[in-house]
């Protein structure tokens, strides 16, 4: 036939939307490059005076770390940043006065060489470490911190009259609101900082506050060379977005072992060696080992564990559901798969003990159920009739532990063993259930009234593992002969329902391990809490019980010895596991990987395998 | 004619105005705000919350912020991301380039293959050929995107020849000039693929039955018989005529450009605006989702435009009027 020579016409529109397509791409590859930004010459200062010795064998020089993270970062700012993996990225490049030993959990300098306390313990003088640089060269003084302090705390000014504006309450209004402003501030009042020289900066506290050193000292320094000038002009808050971290990330500097070299929205950061760092190795060499740090930014968890048990990154965090799967390939691909312990998550579940009305004036919680809910027989007879053990083995396939209260056992320190503990005995549990006037009719639970015990539970659904134990509860309360309605919801909605509508009975849910003091607890166990799950925000504590919590906390927070608060934070706990406001689960179990090829891996619970990140070292294949 | 287009792009107001009222509407009866998340966590003072909610407006009815931002709009201005505390403009800037630079290899892609397809398909009707493509069209047509994505990326990841997702590699940053533009094509030919086969199917098929319906016209038994050759009466006078149907399908898939993406993007985390999107709607991220949501509705307006100047060149018979 006459007609294939038809094609060559057709090809003639091909070829020149493939001439654009390829131009596009071209294109695409010559925009990422502006030849009007250049990156500066790294200024490379001399090995700091008071530089820190590390204790680990020596290693070589100039492998690269591969490593992926779940999510995108949204900023590179710490006074904006809300999200974790945020936070992963600012805590390589920003340093702290203080840290935590991430063997026993204690308080132990870092940019501070060292501190005293003074008598009445409101004053903190930190010493810092001499002939520390910036990663752009800029010397790193005591002007930094009180920078840094002053970002937190600057008031927003009338610019009239210069007086410090304030909102309906009298309190005064804020021109940078981080996390920091509020969270740092002790029952209200504000710490002051001053240099008393360019080494040395204290801090006075306005009452004896514990965990100081730890949220005070860990306070992540901001570079007033870098800031100051957005400070004044009140866009610091816009400082360090990602189109900073895109054109210009040099203009991020900090103290930690990183500088960001790179970042692409959606693909990866990647992390070069801050030639300025502060640690050396016991040659007098300057850490860290690791030229570069590439970071592969995928959808989720899942999908970067997936490449870890490929082979193709180096360290990697693993979930209790994925280990299994993960350690199949440990041989193939060189790797090891470690058990690191209970992680300090918690799971557990509560009843909505909210007296008030909503806006139609009709009760939270329909009153005879208030009355079950608020009878702490009723929740120690449901903590004894859930089967921890079965949710162990059949959701977490044994890889969880039993939580007996607030503290998750990982803890160590501040854990309360001599509580009271709930085993799963039906029996004490039906004992309670009398006792309180219920009866049993055909092995079906109804109160003193004649009513049926019947509540319904809310969780989130995008937790497999919470919507496994939640079924597991529907089934043991279902033994109990009690009726438990499920309902799989949207987080943010569980978030407004348990913050905003309180349009619940009971909800199930977890805790991150937050900041290893427990004083960071506050707003969960004390009355007037945002956290304060069962009744948050009460005026005035609702029970006796809640009141001595408040009490306790009260004085966690005002001590500073250890075993004095020690004393106070038991008796907390003794209290909770007997009221039974959280019905605390179980306690997912923490798996760490690494390949194989690394030196000088010392994992620990609580730093996890890459806290001594600037000590790793591989040799590097050619 | 010119009356025509601003008559078209007149409509796009109103229409602008409807669709970010029901977004702002659908985003203030959506459980929660941007905020949410934030409140569900365990360390974040109570204070700070009410202090950014005043800073972002979030106390006040949807109504209100409606208006307030609008005023921003007519001012040039889209707003800030509260997730990245960045204006939305530079935002959408950031990704716009690489979401329709796949978008466009797609399309050409699609339509590079599946015009002279449905040519052939046509002019060789019932033999072998055409049955096999019909046969694959319909294959090609019943598997949804997103699957077709996931099985690239099986497929990748079983053959280690084509990367994993994203756009560029590792090291491309080290690469030389005409490196970095393989390094691309070869992170696109995939995503391409993925995005591209279906329309491939459903463009060959409206094609070639089109085609099939002019080769039986009586202007093409004339053209024959006053001697033409057999090239110029296919395309000069059949191609032409049985084009129109796909020129208005061209106006849709340019409306597709930015935002049809979406699906392949995600799955085959390719970094573009649909991702941006995404992340976006889950987070409340109100002023990015608004500008993403005028965006793609912008595109489908100019699109069908497009398509009607196309028609009007390529059709002698259609004339655009100003008024009717």
């Amino acid at each position: 036939m006459l007609r294939c020579r038809y094609h060559r016409i057709c090809a003639c529109p091909t070829i020149a939307l493939s001439a654009i397509a390829a131009l596009l791409l071209v294109g695409l590859v010559g925009c990422g490059k502006d030849e009007t930004r250049v990156r500066p010459e790294s200024v490379v200062q001399p090995i700091p005076k008071d530089a820190l010795v590390v204790d680990f064998p020596d290693g070589k020089f100039g492998a690269n770390i591969i490593e992926t993270v779940a999510g995108d970062v949204a900023t590179v700012n710490p006074l904006v940043n809300e999200s974790v993996g945020g936070s992963v990225v600012i805590g390589r490049i920003l340093d702290s006065l203080t840290t935590l030993d991430p063997k026993t959990g204690e308080v132990i300098p870092n940019l501070a060489k060292s501190w005293e306390v003074s008598e009445d313990r409101l004053q903190y003088t930190f010493h810092i470490r001499e002939g520390v640089h910036w990663s752009d060269g800029q010397p790193f003084t005591a002007e930094d911190v009180v920078f840094t302090w002053q970002t937190f705390f600057a008031k927003k000014l009338d610019p009239d009259t210069g007086e410090v504006l304030t909102d309906k309450d009298g309190r005064p209004l804020y021109r940078y609101n981080s996390r920091s402003t509020f969270g740092q501030q002790i029952n209200g009042q504000e710490p002051q900082v001053e240099m008393i020289d360019a080494h040395t900066v204290r801090f006075t506290t306005p009452e004896v506050y514990a965990p100081f050193l730890l949220f005070g000292g860990g306070v992540e320094i901001l570079p007033k060379h870098i800031l100051h000038e957005a400070y004044e002009d009140g866009t610091l808050m816009d400082q360090w977005s990602v189109e900073t971290a895109i054109n210009e990330p040099w203009k991020i500097v900090g103290l930690n072992m990183f500088v960001l070299e790179a970042y692409r929205p959606g693909e990866r950061m990647v992390f070069a060696r801050n030639p300025n760092y502060w640690k050396v190795n016991s040659a007098g060499q300057r850490l860290p080992y690791v030229d570069r740090i590439i970071s592969k930014i995928v959808q989720d968890a899942n999908s970067s564990n997936v490449a870890f048990a490929q082979g193709q990154t180096d360290f990697e965090s693993i979930g209790p559901d994925n280990v299994a799967w993960v350690r199949r390939g440990e041989e193939r691909f060189d790797y090891t798969v470690l058990d690191m312990g209970p992680s300090s998550t918690t799971n557990f579940i509560w009843f909505n003990l909210n007296p008030g009305n909503n806006a139609e004036g009709e009760p939270y919680v329909a009153p005879y159920k208030f009355e079950w809910f608020s009878d702490k027989r009723f929740r120690q007879a449901i903590s004894y009739g859930i089967n921890r053990e079965g949710i162990i083995r059949g959701v977490f396939f044994n890889r969880a532990d039993i939580l007996h209260g607030y503290v998750s056992p990982k803890r160590k320190f501040w854990y309360n063993d001599d509580i009271r503990k709930y085993p799963y005995e039906i029996e004490k549990s039906r004992a309670l259930f009398r006792e309180m006037g219920f009866e049993y009719r055909d092995g079906d639970l109804f109160d003193g009234k004649g009513r049926r015990v019947e509540f319904s539970l809310i969780t989130n659904s995008n937790n497999g593992l919470r919507v496994e134990m939640a079924t597991v509860f529907k089934e043991n309360m279902a033994t109990l002969g009690i009726e438990v309605e499920l309902q799989f919801l949207d987080f943010n909605t569980i978030v407004t329902k348990i913050s905003d509508a309180f349009d619940y009975e009971a909800c199930m849910l977890g805790l991150g391990g937050g900041a290893p003091d427990p004083y960071a607890g506050k707003d969960i166990l004390m009355s007037g809490g945002r956290m304060h799950f069962w009744y948050p925000q009460q005026q005035t504590p609702a029970t006796e019980w809640e009141a001595r919590i408040d009490e306790l906390m009260r004085e966690v927070g005002r001590h500073t010895e250890v075993e004095v608060r020690k004393k106070y934070f038991n008796e907390v706990q003794v209290i909770l596991a007997e009221q039974q406001p959280l019905i605390f689960l179980v306690s997912a179990k923490d798996y760490a990987g690494y390949r194989n090829r690394w030196h000088n891996v010392e994992p620990t619970p609580l730093g996890g395998v890459t806290w001594n990140t600037e000590s790793l070292w591989a040799e590097v294949s050619e | 004619m010119i009356a025509f287009i601003i008559r078209r792009l007149l409509t796009l107001i109103p229409l602008l105005l409807g669709i970010t009222l029901l977004v702002f509407l659908l985003m203030s009866l959506a459980p929660g705000d941007f905020l949410t998340p934030v409140k569900a966590q365990r360390d974040v003072p109570a204070e700070l919350i009410e202090a950014i909610q005043t800073e972002f407006g979030l106390d006040q009815p949807w109504y209100v912020q409606y208006y307030k931002w609008l005023g921003n709009v007519l001012q040039g201005n889209l707003g800030h991301s509260w997730a990245y505390k960045l204006p939305v403009s530079d935002l959408i800037g950031q990704r716009i380039w690489a979401t329709f630079l796949l978008s466009f290899c797609a399309f050409v892609f699609s339509w590079a293959i599946a015009i002279p397809l449905g040519v052939l398909a046509a002019v060789y009707k019932d033999s072998i050929f055409d049955r096999i493509s019909a046969a694959l069209a319909y294959a090609a047509l019943s598997i949804p995107e997103f699957f077709l994505a996931l099985l690239l990326v099986f497929f990748a990841a079983q053959t280690g020849w084509f990367p994993l997702g994203g756009a560029t590699s590792i090291d491309y940053d080290y690469l030389s000039f005409g490196g970095k533009v393989l390094d691309r094509a070869h992170h696109l030919i995939l995503p391409t693929l993925a995005l591209g086969i279906g329309s491939v199917a459903s463009i060959m098929r409206i094609m070639r039955a089109n085609f099939l319906d002019t080769i039986r016209a009586g202007f093409v038994t004339t053209a024959r018989a006053k001697g033409l050759r057999e090239r110029v009466i296919m395309f000069k006078h059949v191609l032409r005529n049985a084009i129109n149907p796909l020129v208005s399908a061209f106006g849709f898939a340019f409306s597709g450009l930015l935002s049809g993406a979406l699906m392949v993007e995600i799955v085959m985390q390719y970094p573009g605006l649909g991702q941006l999107m995404y992340q976006s709607i889950l987070r409340e991220d109100q002023f990015v989702v608004l500008a993403s949501v005028m965006l793609g509705c912008s595109m489908l307006v100019v699109g069908n435009l497009l398509a009607d100047i196309l028609l009007a060149w390529s059709d002698p018979r259609i004339r655009l009027e100003g008024k009717k």
